[in-house]
């Protein structure tokens, strides 16, 4: 690290952190809608555009689908487009989310991790993120705010490698409007990791192509095939674009983060903030001198199978932790596990919990109880709700 | 259109469905079956102004404070923008696309300010070729001085033949001065008078000159006189009553009338009016006794509210049967009436309903139950009824070079509709004289389809009057003038419907780009526009029509 392009130290939400993130990523069109708990996230966008901090258009829209398609637009004509939002807005953007993968556009977006309704809840889960698993775009969970800010421009440097959108994930309230210390990096520096867009085709007038336009049976499958090309390719650009950042700023997380969990019998597998907490409960038990260890799924999409194949092949046993609900068959995260793991030998036993949903705390104590429960039963089971009052 | 590329293997594909080659060559302008086109079309305030004042453009030039260039645009086509900002009955404003997003343009006023405000400006007189031929107009109300007017302005030698002592007909003989202050027509008329009108007042037709005669002097003859008699009750004593257009007349130019205090005005319609808002400026408390209700009065509404505010009562579903003098007083015997079936005019008949009879005593009784044209200087020429031509293959109207028109022709109407035709004798003299076919009226398409959603709400300029109090003790004239402030905050209201004045909203919208802006102008390239039709659909002002394409 350059001494000289040190950042500045700054308390922020995590909100505010994803703001500053998309303006050191020097973002060129902006389009939102707002929603709780997103809103801030754009409204100081707008307040940097409109003070000239950030040269971008800010495009006022009548709903989250016109955000995206004024975003797809943006990023067909070759610009870098950004937006933010939560819940029911990132389901009204779904027709825009096949749109925006299909036609190969890094588009990145903050989603802020809020319940669906009904009934209300302005709360954190993770059922409106994992609803769009499979439109092609990039997932990535983030646990703290400075994580927040810096996966904003690796999202961009990933994004406009592979040519996938990538939608950087964050808690409602737990991080959204939680303040915390953290360091925005150098802009030079920024301007260094992440150089300007440049399209390889781009709307131009002057250029006149046909963009999207109707693929018959012979082509399309091989289109699909590239966009999955594209994202197994995304694994080795995330971990190349991690390391990158980390010689430049001195951070790094990884696609997963295994933390104490070398020799562990018992691994738990979190996701988000849970895992900072995660932390906690794991650092007490070894203190006490039980061998468990966590596992942090930081990149969903592309998933990083033989990453986790690898750091649970030790196990004895693993407990997936779930702030998400996938009716009628489980958590998302234990499924998305379970099918890595299948096709291998000696596979752990994995155990299903949901907990949390709809912002309902996720306590050390919840943790341990998880814990203590894989410990003591030998079958594994797919479904365990956690602190249902029954 | 070239070689398709195929692919062999993924490889050689793009990551996205994108042409690899060129698309110039595809055409998209060829899925169109619509095709915009901009065209300008008239507002409809403007197509509904008799004399066709261009409303729209004026009103942005009162909006940029550029008054004088509004005047100068009014007197294009009117010659009487002071006396039409008083007293027409704007039918500009009744059209006005305004009144459906909140409340029509207050264009009467507007018109009354830009006069006021150039008041003293003197018309551009250009050097312009002297013609020789000579017309005569026979009578200087609207439609003779229209007719003056835009005659003299093509270098015609005109006389104006009035029988009164001063010209301005019914403007200054029927309009009370409380309407139309006397110093506006004066000036108004002098500014013709500029143009090489020559006025010969106190000469009346078939008295102190034949129509024969003036017919052998002149090349064009055109009959204006106007309706000036007033019709009759036809009821036992109705020479009790006076004619509530000759009492106007005598008071207009200044006679002393004693009415006394109860007074009986007969009739529903503009005259009725005047005669009772004068009654009373003269200390009288007059009484409207109208055959029907208020809601079939033929007087323009503006005038019953006004007279309403001002204390003239009414007795409506009411009609005179017979006059009578009786210990120094008038006893009027009426007749309850009630509405039966709608009559031709499509207003429910009065019906009297038998033994409903009742007395009114008054002091004066005014009739005004309407008036007629007076063409007895035609009467051996003409077949006419209720002084209305109805006949002309024989008489002197026949002739070639006599024209008939304003109210002499119609019977009685508006000031502005005796413009128009005033107006549009000028123009057939002229086709006339030159031996050329009197030109068609152009069709012209109305800018109905204003897209709100570009315009903000904003309430109309009230114009203000006098308080009641004040008015009823004299013949000032009882609308105040609007602020300048307030002209032009008025005139923003304007939406310039079917007047592009460049916002960009076409070439903006346009999804293919196939909009080019061209000095504030645009340009459809029809290679590339789909005819989505966006752009018609964004232009707040209707300039865009979509032309469906010819198969």
């Amino acid at each position: 690290m350059t001494p000289t392009l040190t950042g500045t130290k700054k308390v922020v939400t995590g909100n505010h952190a994803v703001s500053y993130g998309a303006m050191l990523a020097r973002v060129q069109v902006i389009s939102a809608y707002p929603i709780t708990p997103q809103t801030q996230i754009v409204e100081l966008l707008s307040e940097m555009c409109a003070n000239g901090t950030l040269r971008a258009k800010f495009i006022k829209v009548e709903s989250e689908h016109s955000a995206m398609a004024a975003l797809i637009g943006a990023a067909s004509a070759g610009a870098r487009a950004f937006t933010a939002t939560s819940a029911h807005g990132l389901a009204l953007m779904h027709e825009m989310l096949h749109w925006a993968a299909g036609a190969r556009l890094p588009i990145v977006m903050a989603d802020v991790n809020r319940a669906m309704g009904p009934p209300w809840s302005v709360w954190t889960d993770q059922n409106d993120s994992l609803s769009q698993r499979d439109v092609g775009w990039m997932q990535v969970y983030c646990e703290s705010n400075q994580e927040v800010l810096d996966t904003v421009i690796q999202a961009y440097k990933v994004a406009e490698k592979v040519l996938m959108p990538a939608m950087l994930v964050l808690d409602a309230f737990v991080l959204s409007h939680t303040a915390e210390q953290i360091e925005i990096p150098n802009q030079t520096l920024v301007d260094q990791y992440l150089p300007p867009y440049q399209p390889v085709y781009k709307l131009d007038v002057n250029d006149p192509r046909s963009f999207g336009a109707l693929a018959p049976p012979d082509v399309y499958m091989e289109l699909r095939y590239k966009m999955h090309q594209a994202m197994e390719e995304a694994l080795t650009e995330w971990a190349k674009a991690d390391e990158e950042y980390y010689e430049l700023f001195g951070r790094r997380y990884g696609l997963i983060e295994p933390y104490r969990a070398d020799d562990a019998d018992l691994i738990l597998v979190t996701s988000g903030t849970v895992t900072s907490t995660a932390r906690e409960v794991i650092d007490e038990l070894r203190a006490e001198g039980r061998r468990v260890g966590l596992l942090k799924i930081r990149v969903l999409r592309p998933f990083p199978a033989q990453l986790v194949r690898e750091a649970l092949a030790d196990a004895q046993k693993v407990a997936v932790i779930d702030r998400n609900i996938s009716f009628g068959m489980g958590g998302i995260f234990a499924q998305e596990i379970k099918s890595a793991l299948y096709n291998t030998h000696d596979r752990p036993p994995i155990f299903g919990f949901v907990a949390g949903l709809g912002g309902r705390d996720i306590t050390p104590k919840v943790i341990q109880e998880i814990i203590e429960y894989t410990e003591s039963h030998d079958e594994p089971e797919d479904l365990i709700w956690v602190g249902v009052k029954r | 259109m070239k070689k398709p590329i195929v692919f062999t293997s993924e490889r050689e594909m793009p990551p996205m469905a994108v042409s690899l080659a060129d698309m110039g060559h595809n055409r998209t302008g060829s899925w169109r079956y619509l095709r915009p086109v901009y065209r300008e079309k008239i507002a409809p305030c403007k197509n509904a102004c008799p004399v066709g004042n261009d409303i729209p453009r004026i009103l942005s030039l009162v909006s940029e404070g550029r008054y004088e260039d509004a005047w100068r645009l009014f007197r294009e086509t009117s010659p009487l923008p002071g006396v039409c900002g008083r007293v027409c009955y704007h039918p500009c404003e009744s059209f006005c696309n305004r009144k459906n997003f909140d409340e029509a343009l207050s264009i009467a006023s507007l018109e009354r300010f830009v006069a006021d405000a150039c008041f003293d400006l003197e018309d551009r007189i250009p050097e312009r070729p002297k013609r020789s031929e000579k017309i005569a107009i026979v009578g200087s109300g609207p439609a003779g001085l229209t007719c003056a007017y835009f005659l003299a302005k093509d270098g015609y030698a005109v006389t104006v033949f009035e029988a009164a002592s001063q010209p301005g007909g019914m403007l200054r003989l029927g309009i009370p001065p409380y309407r139309l202050p006397r110093e506006v027509l004066d000036r108004e008329i002098e500014l013709i008078a500029r143009w090489g009108v020559e006025f010969r007042t106190n000469t009346k037709i078939g008295q102190d000159i034949s129509i024969e005669k003036l017919w052998e002097q002149h090349d064009a003859v055109f009959i204006a006189t106007g309706a000036h008699r007033g019709r009759a009750l036809n009821i036992p004593g109705e020479e009790l009553a006076i004619q509530g257009l000759e009492f106007l007349k005598a008071v207009n130019v200044g006679k002393t009338i004693a009415l006394g205090k109860q007074v009986l005005i007969i009739g529903g319609g503009n005259t009725a009016m005047d005669c009772a808002r004068t009654a009373l400026r003269l200390g009288a408390q007059p009484v409207v006794v109208y055959r029907r209700t208020r809601d079939e009065m033929p007087a323009i509404a503006e005038e019953i509210e006004e007279a309403e505010h001002e204390g003239v009562q009414f007795e409506f579903l009411a009609a005179p049967v017979a006059l009578r003098r009786l210990n120094g007083k008038l006893e009027v015997q009426c007749i309850r009436m009630q509405l039966g079936e709608p009559d031709a005019s499509g207003r429910r008949r009065p019906v009297p309903i038998p033994g409903s009879d009742f007395i009114m005593r008054a002091d004066a009784v005014l009739k005004a139950v309407g008036e007629e044209p007076e063409l007895s200087f035609l009467s051996e020429h003409v077949e006419t009824s209720e002084g209305i031509v109805i006949e002309r293959a024989h008489g002197i109207l026949e002739r070639a070079g006599i024209f008939i028109g304003g109210d002499a022709q119609t019977g009685p109407s508006t000031v502005a509709q005796a413009m128009r035709s005033g107006k549009e004798t000028a123009q057939a003299i002229k086709s006339f004289l030159r031996g050329e076919r009197k030109p068609k009226p152009k069709k012209l398409e109305e800018a109905l389809r204003v897209n709100f959603s570009y315009f903000v709400h904003q309430p109309r300029v009230p114009m203000p009057h006098m308080p009641v109090a004040e008015r009823i003790t004299n013949f000032s004239e009882t609308k105040r003038a609007i602020s300048s402030e307030r002209a032009r905050a008025e005139a923003q209201r304007c939406f310039s419907c079917g007047v592009c004045n460049s916002c960009d909203n076409c070439w903006v919208f346009c999804p293919d780009a196939a909009i080019t802006r061209i000095d504030g102008t645009y340009e459809v390239n029809y290679d590339f526009c789909k005819g989505c039709g966006v752009c018609a659909e964004e232009c707040p002002r209707n300039v865009i029509s979509l032309v469906e394409e010819e198969l």
